[in-house]
């Protein structure tokens, strides 16, 4: 089920990080994923896609429990996530998660941002802390703006930001929900960019996305998702060249 | 240069005439309006000025200051003040420096109110106290400006401040209980107001907060108990939970000993240590709720991109929430403990001297001053005034440098 092939730069496993096993959520009466079955190899990216509403965000939300699921089993780099606080504590801190909307600190430096987790969370000196800020600022390419705050940076430095605080913890996996869809189109490149050097270094990686060129030139893998289920999945010359489903045949030719 | 010195006054005058125009006159009805509320401001302003230069006789305050500042506080026992004033004093110069500039017509005007009212009561000792008292602040904002601000240390410094903020409460109440202490009961005037507010901010608030989290907290008892404690306050006067602290409470309260508060019992309180924690108590509830929509206004994303980072609750609370939910709600804070500080004349109803029932007691008592009652409340007013003011602009101070509202 998997894909081995490897893309440009960079690599795919074979240890498992992420295994889920008919995964169901529901809000009340509605059910938002109806048992979701897939695994993510170590260096793998996954690109998720789908119509709005189709359980995307709530499927990521669920790996590192911002969304408690109801059924099945997630195990996360051979921790499972359960009600065990210790296992979630760890699985946290070794998934990182960048979001649509940012979610900046905004009463905090960029500097405090980066820092504050691996301060409280790893109990990291503040000598290192401010070293590992200024090395991950300049992974991302904005090394001038560490003492600014959030407000006065530009929504693509924003979310650069908030890769590499997500990154200040060492994550093993990174989880993106629409990382560019809240940018100026002007801004999309250099997010992407920094995503793109990401996926090379060997991060295994979920992203959601609608910027198919990108998609298409690092995931290893897509998933369709529709009405709370994968509908299809494969590599992107699969989805590129011959879809199977004519749902998914639909959704590409109105993104495209 | 020339040119400059030849045009300015016309398009100055100009503008004046047309603004004058557009708001003031722009038609009959406007005219008529602006015609009738100058008439009457300026009545108003007259009747004042004369009352307060010509008519008013100012000599019961000045007989009366120790009275209206301290109550019956013990004679030979005002050494007890000074420590604390000139803490505060020098506490004041600093954080002024450190955190802002002085703005010099701010300065100026404080100055020109300040330095008339000096010289009217201070005499002999008391003058010599008071101005050190204010070289003090001056040193120690000349200190923070020329050396401490932008230097290595500045960081420390406002640390050390903080601090300095936080041993001032403590050192207050000590020098008025230690090396023989002077009872509560004796505890009065301006000095009772300004101590009573304190104790009420200083104590409601991280009380307010515990309130506003159990209030909005996934616990079901702690959120039943705080909102029942918040509601039933907020729906009782204050002057009833004040006259139940009196004449109520020493039924239901057991008699323990608590060391400082009630070493006698607590049915055997001091009735000031009682009144402070009626205020205490009274005002926790309006702190929970401003707090409460502060919490609020947190968005979700917050605290998921905190969750996501691995911090936990408590880190979460301490770094993500509370610093934007107490930064939103500063205005509302500011507010709540500016009512409070007024509300601390209500303690005549218990019996206790504060400004306002010493103000009182001076007409009543003293027949030379019998007919000078409006004198007395006037200037009541005023110090309550000053205080209040004073308070609201360092809360617009405070938004400004926390930055409110800059998203
Ligand atoms: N907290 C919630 N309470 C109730 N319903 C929810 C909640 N979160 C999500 N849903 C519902 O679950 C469904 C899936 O939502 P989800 O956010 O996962 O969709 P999505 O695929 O990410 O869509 P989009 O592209 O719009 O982000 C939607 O119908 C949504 O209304
Ligand atoms: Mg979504």
């Amino acid at each position: 089920m998997v894909d081995e092939t490897d893309r440009p730069g960079h690599h795919v496993g074979t240890k498992e990080m992420i295994s889920c096993t008919g995964i169901k959520k529901t809000f009340g009466d509605f059910v938002a994923l109806h048992g979701i079955t897939t695994s993510v190899m170590e260096g793998e990216v996954v690109v998720i896609f789908g119509p709005s509403g189709s359980g995307k965000s709530t499927f990521i939300r669920t790996l590192n429990r911002l969304e408690e699921h109801d059924e099945g089993k997630i195990v996360i780099d051979g921790v499972e996530l359960n009600n065990d606080l210790r296992n979630l504590d760890k699985i946290r801190s070794e998934v990182g998660m960048v979001f649509q909307q940012f979610n900046l600190f905004p009463h905090l430096t960029v500097r405090r941002n980066i820092t504050l987790a691996p301060m409280r969370v790893r109990r990291m000196p503040k000598a290192e802390a401010d070293r590992l800020a200024e090395r991950l600022l300049e992974r991302v390419g904005m090394p001038e703006q560490i003492d600014k705050y959030p407000a006065q940076l530009s929504g693509g430095q924003q979310q650069r930001v908030a890769i590499a605080r997500a990154l200040a913890m060492e994550p093993k996996i990174m989880l993106f929900d629409e990382p560019t869809s809240a940018l100026d189109p002007e801004m999309i490149k250099e997010v992407l960019d920094v995503m793109r050097e990401l996926a090379q270094s060997g991060m295994t990686m979920i992203v959601i996305t609608h910027e198919m060129g990108f998609a298409r030139e690092v995931a290893d893998r897509f998933l369709f998702f529709d009405e709370g289920r994968i509908v299809e999945e494969g590599t992107p010359e699969h989805f590129f060249e011959n879809p199977r489903e004519e749902r998914t045949k639909l959704f590409l030719s109105q993104i495209l | 240069m020339a040119t400059i010195v030849r045009t300015s006054p016309t398009p100055i005058l100009r503008r004046a005439r047309r603004w004058a125009k557009d708001n003031l006159f722009g038609s009959v009805g406007n005219t008529l309006l602006t015609v009738v509320t100058s008439a009457i401001l300026g009545f108003v302003l007259y009747q004042i000025l004369r009352f307060v230069f010509i008519t008013a006789e100012w000599e019961v305050i000045e007989t009366n200051r120790r009275l209206l500042f301290i109550g019956r506080f013990p004679a030979g026992e005002e050494w007890r003040f000074w420590p604390t004033i000139f803490v505060a004093s020098a506490l004041a110069g600093l954080t002024w420096g450190l955190w802002s500039r002085l703005e010099w017509q701010a300065a100026m005007i404080l100055a020109a109110a300040l330095v008339p009212v000096f010289a009217f009561f201070a005499h002999g000792e008391l003058a010599l106290l008071t101005a050190a008292a204010v070289a003090l602040a001056v040193l120690g904002y000349g200190l923070a400006q020329l050396w401490l601000t932008g230097s290595g240390y500045s960081a420390a410094a406002r640390q050390l401040v903080m601090v300095g903020w936080v041993i001032t409460f403590p050192l207050t109440i000590f020098m008025l209980l230690a090396f023989g202490g002077v009872d509560p009961s004796l505890w009065g005037g301006f000095y009772l107001n300004i101590l009573l507010a304190v104790v009420g901010i200083v104590v409601s608030f991280p009380l307010g907060v515990l309130l506003a989290l159990g209030r909005t907290s996934s616990y079901p008892v702690l959120r039943v108990a705080s909102t029942a404690y918040i509601e039933l306050i907020r729906g009782v006067p204050l002057i009833t939970i004040l006259l139940m602290t009196w004449l109520v409470l020493p039924i239901f309260l057991p008699s323990i000993a608590v060391p400082v508060l009630a070493p006698e019992g607590l049915d055997d309180m001091e009735l000031t240590y009682r009144v402070m924690v009626a205020l205490v108590l009274f005002s926790a509830a309006y702190v929970a709720e401003a707090v409460r929509g502060g919490l609020q206004a947190v968005p979700r994303g917050q605290i998921e991109a905190a969750q996501a980072l691995g911090m936990g609750t408590f880190s979460v609370l301490a770094f993500i929430i509370l610093p934007q939910a107490l930064r939103a709600v500063i205005p509302a804070l500011v507010g709540q403990f500016i009512s409070l500080f007024k509300d601390t004349s209500l303690i005549f109803i218990v019996g206790s001297t504060d400004l306002l029932k010493a103000g009182r007691a001076i007409t009543q008592g003293q027949i030379e001053f019998s007919s000078q009652e409006k004198e007395v409340l006037l200037f009541v007013a005023l110090v309550f005034w000053v205080v209040a003011f004073s308070m609201s602009r360092l809360s617009q101070r405070l938004e400004r440098t926390m930055g409110v509202g800059e998203r």
